[in-house]
């Protein structure tokens, strides 16, 4: 009796499966329309990628900002703060923001990559409103405060990290590091004679591949990968000639056996990392997030004694140097002032104040886009950071934020591993990026 | 007369109650919505100049036009073919071996057989992203590669397992295999328990040698499963992609860009979502038309049958 009352009849089970669909549906429907901004009130909507929110692996970071969150959320009491997660895949993450902002779904605050900030002038609200006397936009490199600035002079985002590419070596077998191209062979030369892996640099299929290894030998030579309008030009007339001497040189690396053809490998610039700690390289281009990681790796002592810091080497040497720098800029997209205003509040407390840009650049060991905050004593950094800082002055370029950017990068990727492996000689290697690049552009 | 007319009549409602159209109905929603309705998007943005970073698109050829002028296409056609022929034949012949032998060692009373099916089961419940990093660290060219360091003892150089283009893709193709062998496995020794052993023993006890009883015998009755099993792994291998994103990226340069990966790389790299969908629909299209012809030998072969 007991079981025939809990049978379920059909029209009962299709009964019960459209209440389930609806009730889903609706549910999903709600979280549909709870995405963009819909965080609450008294909540801010806080975008960020996985290594930089609370989620991230490493516990330093993770202390600070709960810390620092709920230091916050107690100091200026009316706003809580909602965490968001973006991709992990940085591309991934930008281009979808990129969506939601188009459909105004964006959270209040989001980490966007400093190179593709320009895209998003048009949906970050101005700043300028909430920052004055606080002084903190005063003191950024200047190449990043142009990317900061939109039309007229407005600031558009807040930039809190950046970084920056160079030449590694080893004190010990290199006193004097080389400057110019020739040099790098005649020390890789050098440096094989002694059994010693002479010059690595990242040559896969990644963004590493043309940000480390490729771009700072073409800028320093003056080329330009797109006209002002963002239309690619990188294989146009003297920057032909130019972005075709790059390959020529590393091509030229290969052969003369400084380079081994395993730098197709190398996706990021810490896939190196095995190698270097090995003991077996001379020197190599890598970024300066990579000296804490080696310093754990290797033991602090060994790693400083060992190893030297060098603008990366350019065709002529001197000092016409050029390197990538990059980093992340916070975008405010909350419509309500009183949103917009705890959220600058929050992100000065937080990554752009002294002590915020400070506390969160230790913890991360990130390199600080504001100059003063390097000479502030809260500011730990390591041995190398005044050079990174002199880098950063000196040669940084970000790349550019066109809309053919990505192609180009894509294609010059594939072009530096074609002519690596011999697939290709530098001159088609070139020629078939450009004519890919040529097809992909939407006029 | 008309009394029994109007009994023989069905109404409308009592047409709908017996019909199973009503009962499949659910099903055909689920289905249309997660599956068909995605497949016609994909094949409609197929003909526009759709970007992944704006809303804005228009209808055009031009997607398909500039795939087959890429300066790409010829060669992700050829990597694809290579790829999807070696990891088939070899994940076929490999798991048709390993079925035998499992299956011979459980007829001797072989009490590891069980153990032998799990270990190689195991490879394919790995995930390929998983699976592709086990292997890039197995093929590490450094001092710190596994199989370099292994091959060194018997007197081989340094093996660029992914730094050359050839190589690279041999290297991700057994990769493929090492993974896929396992369901070709699993499936052929259900195929193989289900064999009449009176047929068997009958060719045997006629005089019929091994290879005999294997080709003329074994192969012909397991044919229903093997046309299945090439199905599926055929299938799955044009759509394998996580595992060689892993593993190489698709490099070095575009070496090992199968096609599947390149629809991955044309729109979530470059945003391409006009060209990704047409290299899909291509895909599909290839999918089917295979699909369409094993079906048809199949029929063929159980008509004759």
């Amino acid at each position: 009796m007991f079981a025939d009352k809990r049978r379920v009849s059909r029209r009962e089970f299709l009964r019960l499966g459209g209440a389930g669909l609806a009730g889903a549906g609706l549910l999903l429907g709600g979280v549909g329309c709870g995405g963009g901004e819909g965080t609450g009130e008294n909540a801010l909507g806080w975008q960020a990628i996985p290594s930089y929110s609370p989620q991230a692996p490493d516990k330093k970071r993770v202390d600070y900002l709960n810390q620092s969150i709920s230091g916050w959320e107690e100091a200026y009491g009316e706003f809580t703060i909602d965490s968001l997660i973006s991709s992990s895949d940085v591309t991934v993450a930008m281009a979808r923001l990129l969506k939601q902002a188009n459909e105004h779904r964006t959270p209040d605050i989001a980490q966007i990559d400093s190179y593709v900030f320009p895209r998003f002038y048009e949906y970050v609200y101005p700043l300028d409103g909430y920052l004055e006397e606080t002084g903190v936009t005063d003191d950024y490199f200047p190449f990043i405060e142009s990317l900061m600035l939109g039309d007229g002079g407005v600031v558009k985002g807040l930039q809190f990290t950046t970084d920056v590419r160079v030449l590694y070596y080893r004190k010990d077998l290199v006193p004097e590091p080389p400057a110019s191209w020739d040099e790098v062979l005649e020390v890789g030369r050098d440096l094989k004679d002694e059994g010693l892996t002479p010059y690595l640099f990242p040559a896969g299929r990644d963004e590493a591949t043309v940000t480390t290894s490729l771009w700072p030998y073409f800028w320093a030579q003056g080329g330009e990968l797109v006209e002002t309008e963002g239309n690619p030009v990188f294989g146009e007339g003297e920057n032909r000639e130019k972005m075709l001497s790059c390959l020529e040189f590393i091509r030229e690396c290969v052969a003369s056996g400084i380079t081994p053809t395993r730098v197709t490998t190398y996706l990021q610039e810490t896939d190196l990392n095995a190698d270097i700690n090995a003991g077996e390289v001379g020197m190599f281009l890598g970024g300066n997030w990579q000296v804490g990681i080696l310093k754990e790796v290797t033991g602090e002592e060994v790693f400083t004694s060992t190893w030297g810091v060098a603008p990366i080497p350019s065709m002529e040497g001197g000092d016409t140097h050029a390197t990538t720098a990059g980093g992340w800029i916070w975008g405010i997209f909350a419509r309500d002032e009183a949103k917009q205003r705890a959220a600058v509040d929050f992100l000065l407390y937080t990554f752009v104040g002294d002590q915020g840009m400070a506390g969160w650049c230790n913890a991360g060991g990130y390199l600080p886009p504001r100059q003063d905050v390097f000479d502030l004593s809260e500011y730990t950094g390591n041995e190398y950071t005044q050079t990174f800082r002199e880098h950063l002055d000196k040669y940084a370029r970000n790349r550019p934020a066109s809309e053919a950017y990505q192609n180009i990068s894509t294609a010059m990727q594939v072009a530096v591993a074609s002519v690596v492996t011999e697939d290709a000689s530098p001159e088609q290697a070139l020629e078939t990026a450009v004519r890919s690049v040529s097809l992909q552009r939407r006029d | 007369m008309v009394m029994s007319k109007m009994a023989g009549k069905r109404t409308w409602s009592e047409s709908i109650r017996d019909s199973p159209a009503l009962w499949l109905l659910p099903l055909a929603v689920v289905l249309g919505v997660t599956f068909l309705f995605p497949i016609f998007e994909i094949a409609r943005l197929s003909f526009t100049d759709a970007s992944l970073l704006d809303d804005d698109y228009s209808y055009t050829l031009e997607s398909y036009l500039d795939l087959f002028r890429s300066p790409y296409f010829a060669n992700m056609l050829w990597v694809t073919a290579i790829f999807v022929f070696a990891s088939v034949f070899l994940q076929m012949l490999l798991g048709f071996l390993i079925a035998l032998l499992v299956d011979q060692g459980a007829k001797r009373g072989m009490r590891t057989s069980i153990v032998t099916r799990t270990a190689v089961l195991s490879a394919w419940a790995i995930p390929g992203v998983i699976i592709g990093i086990i292997w890039s660290i197995l093929y590490e060219q450094s001092a710190a590669g596994i199989l370099n360091y292994l091959l060194s003892f018997v007197g081989f150089g340094e093996v660029p397992f992914l730094s050359n283009p050839q190589v690279a893709l041999a290297s991700v193709t057994l990769a493929n295999v090492w993974r896929g062998t396992a369901f070709s496995m699993i499936l052929l020794y259900a195929g193989l328990q289900t064999l009449p052993d009176d047929v068997m023993e009958a060719a045997r006890v006629d005089g019929a040698n091994a290879w005999q009883r294997l080709t003329r015998v074994m192969l012909p009755l397991l044919a229903p499963m093997l046309f299945i099993n090439l199905v599926i792994v055929s299938i799955e291998t044009f759509n394998t992609f996580d595992m060689v994103l892993a593993l190489t990226g698709g490099g070095p340069g575009r070496s090992t860009e199968i096609a599947a990966l390149s629809v991955y790389n044309q729109i979530f790299e470059q945003f391409n979502l006009g060209q990704g969908a047409a290299t899909a629909v291509l895909l599909v299209a290839v999918n089917l038309i295979m699909t369409f012809v094993y079906v048809r030998f199949l029929e063929r072969d159980e008509g004759v049958a």
